[in-house]
């Protein structure tokens, strides 16, 4: 029976019981509506948390989505993507000098699930859901400013991992710009950017032996003067620093993606030897662009008086000397760019490191862009006495 | 070591261009700050040729020593030492002081060990970071080492 001819059946029946039967008449289909509504909000859970313990869901991969799941979930992503990507500022032309460094964290940390030229993703990695593409074929889907949001941040429920480290926007757009290059890489091309060339099909590549040295030089290099203008010469510089740089990074406490991966599982007397075998190497007195004699003489400036008037303190009153604290590293003989890009986190007091790297936040902090210029230019060059063992 | 000369020359520069009634400083081995410690020696500005990176220009531990390997010397100066900086105060007569740390602590050799641990608990927003990584001996020698310049 339906409300409507209950309500006719009422008016019908005797005038003394009409206004009781109104009120009545009036509540049913009301109750009928909250008694639909409390089944909806209580038992439909009930029922499908009931479902999800028997098992009734289908949680394996094997079988894929249904074309309708797989269809919007592909559509979710791609328009997260694209709209946060929105807010993304992309720079005009990527920078190339950490395609070395990216190469070699790629090999390590992307390969694996996406293959690389000359390495096919294993069959183990086909089976996941969804199947992480092969990205030499896909890359030209995005912008620049889009595969920097997903290389950043990761896609959820699909196993594709955010970037290991905060505040390091720099090294993301590095990996964009690898990841530009990767459709246009041969395998012998892709071996010799991710590995340093030859070590590449030697023991380096079997998991059963590691020798960790190996892995360092990959992106370091042989003579320890780092592989790009974006990775650090380690050769000659102070072996404290060394150490404590390298357990910074193991804890945490300095951050960087291209270094996270290779310290985890280094035991702590083989990170003990790699400091050691670092800073006894001689450091190269290599060539150098040419800097305008100006801008040299500014960072000189800067190093030797810093700039009183800005509470910038003189460099070399921490970094210049064998009698200064072995903590404070060497900085003559550093590339430009590493310095400038360290200075930045500096000043932003993100860059972290050994327990003293707030004593640089602080100098750094009133640093301007042209002064990090001027004095990491000036550093970069050797000084004619730097060959002298700190 | 002529990196350490070009600290000097830098020091200099800064003398020259603020031109004050340090002028004496320059004057090689003229001793300026009173230090009441027998052990240190200030140090004595030399030509770059002739100076010589092994000659200790102050015992290895040694209060001044320490605050030069720290790098105080970048913000602080010393008088007669290679300690030169004009961020922070002059603490060539620091231990004659009635008080520190903008005046809320006494002149007592713990408090400067206190204040250069962490400058931020007495003086928020102060320029000076905190040193309260070093070994808490080293902090000891050091505000021995200021306490001791009248
Ligand atoms: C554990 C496996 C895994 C690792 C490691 C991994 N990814 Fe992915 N990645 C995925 C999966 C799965 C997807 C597909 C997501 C989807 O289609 O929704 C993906 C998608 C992507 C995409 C979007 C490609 C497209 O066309 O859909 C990019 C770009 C990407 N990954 C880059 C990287 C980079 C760079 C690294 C290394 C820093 C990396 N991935 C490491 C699993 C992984
Ligand atoms: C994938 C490339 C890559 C690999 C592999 C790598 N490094 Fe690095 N390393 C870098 C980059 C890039 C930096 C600069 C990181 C930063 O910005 O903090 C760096 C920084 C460092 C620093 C700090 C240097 C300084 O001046 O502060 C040390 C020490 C170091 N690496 C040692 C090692 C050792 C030891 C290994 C081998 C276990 C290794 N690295 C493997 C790329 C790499
Ligand atoms: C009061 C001492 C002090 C002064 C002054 C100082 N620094 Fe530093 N600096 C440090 C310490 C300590 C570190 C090591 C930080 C860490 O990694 O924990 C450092 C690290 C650095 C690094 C990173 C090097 C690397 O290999 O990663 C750069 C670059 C640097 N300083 C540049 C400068 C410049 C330029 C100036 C002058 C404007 C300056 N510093 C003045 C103490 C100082
Ligand atoms: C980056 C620059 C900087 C460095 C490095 C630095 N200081 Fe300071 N220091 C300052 C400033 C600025 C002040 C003034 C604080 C205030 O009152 O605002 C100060 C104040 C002091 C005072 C108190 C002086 C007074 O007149 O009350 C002492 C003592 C002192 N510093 C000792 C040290 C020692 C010891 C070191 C090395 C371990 C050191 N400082 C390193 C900048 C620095």
């Amino acid at each position: 029976m339906t409300p409507g001819s209950r309500a006719e059946f009422g008016t019908a029946s005797s005038n003394a019981t009409a206004e009781e039967d109104a009120v009545r008449v009036a509540n049913q289909p009301m109750m009928i509506r909250v008694k639909h509504a409390v089944f909806g909000a209580i038992g439909l859970p009930v029922v499908l948390l009931l479902g999800a313990w028997i098992g009734f869901f289908n949680v394996g991969a094997s079988s894929g989505h249904w074309k309708v799941t797989a269809w919007f979930l592909q559509l979710a992503m791609r328009s997260a993507v694209r709209t946060y990507a929105l807010a993304v500022d992309a720079p005009k032309t990527l920078d190339r000098r950490g395609l070395p460094a990216a190469a070699g964290h790629f090999a390590r940390g992307c390969a694996i699930c996406h293959g690389a030229p000359g390495e096919l993703r294993s069959p183990a990695v086909l089976r996941m859901l969804p199947q992480p593409p092969d990205l030499a074929l896909t890359v030209g889907d995005w912008t620049d400013a889009q595969l920097f949001r997903i290389v950043k941040h990761g896609i959820r429920f699909t196993g594709m991992p955010a970037w290991p480290a905060r505040d390091r926007d720099d090294e993301v757009w590095a990996m964009v710009a690898f990841l530009r290059e990767l459709p246009k890489l041969n395998p012998n091309e892709y071996r010799a950017l991710a590995f340093n060339g030859s070590d590449a099909t030697g023991s380096d590549r079997q998991p059963a032996t590691p020798d960790v040295l190996s892995d360092c030089t990959r992106c370091h290099g042989g003579d320890g003067e780092g592989r790009s203008e974006a990775v650090p010469a380690l050769a000659g510089q102070k072996e404290a620093y060394l150490l404590a740089s390298l357990q910074g990074y193991a804890k945490g406490d300095r951050t960087s993606g291209f270094m996270a991966l290779p310290v985890t599982g280094i035991a702590p007397d083989e990170m003990a030897a790699l400091a050691r075998y670092f800073a006894m190497l001689p450091p190269a007195s290599g060539e150098h662009d040419q800097i305008p004699a100006a801008v040299i003489n500014s960072g000189r400036q800067i190093a030797e008086a810093g700039i009183p008037e800005r509470n910038v303190p003189a460099c070399d009153g921490c970094h210049i000397g064998s009698d200064k604290n072995p903590i404070y590293p060497r900085l003559d003989g550093q590339h430009a760019a590493y310095l400038e890009q360290q200075l930045k986190l500096f000043r932003s007091e993100s860059r972290g490191g050994t327990p003293f790297w707030r004593i640089m936040a602080t100098a750094a902090q009133r640093l301007t862009d042209d002064d990090i210029r001027a004095v990491s230019a000036y550093f970069s060059k050797p000084a004619e006495d730097a060959q002298q063992p700190p | 070591m002529s990196a350490n000369a070009g600290l000097l020359v830098g020091c200099a520069f800064w003398f020259l261009a603020h031109g004050s009634s340090w002028v004496a400083a320059e004057e090689p081995g003229h001793r300026q700050a009173k230090v009441v410690e027998p052990l240190i020696e200030p140090m004595i500005p030399d030509t770059p040729q002739s100076s010589n990176p092994t000659a200790p220009q102050d015992s290895p531990g040694s209060g001044l020593s320490l605050f030069l390997s720290n790098g105080c010397g970048a913000c602080h100066t010393i008088r007669g030492t290679e300690a030169c900086g004009t961020i922070g105060p002059d603490l060539s007569h620091v231990g004659s002081r009635s008080a520190i740390g903008a005046g809320v602590l006494p002149n007592t050799e713990e408090a400067f060990a206190r204040f250069v641990a962490r400058p931020d608990l007495f003086k928020p927003g102060v320029k000076m970071p905190a040193f309260d990584m070093l070994p808490q001996t080293e902090i000891q020698t050091i505000a021995r080492y200021l306490k001791a310049l009248q």
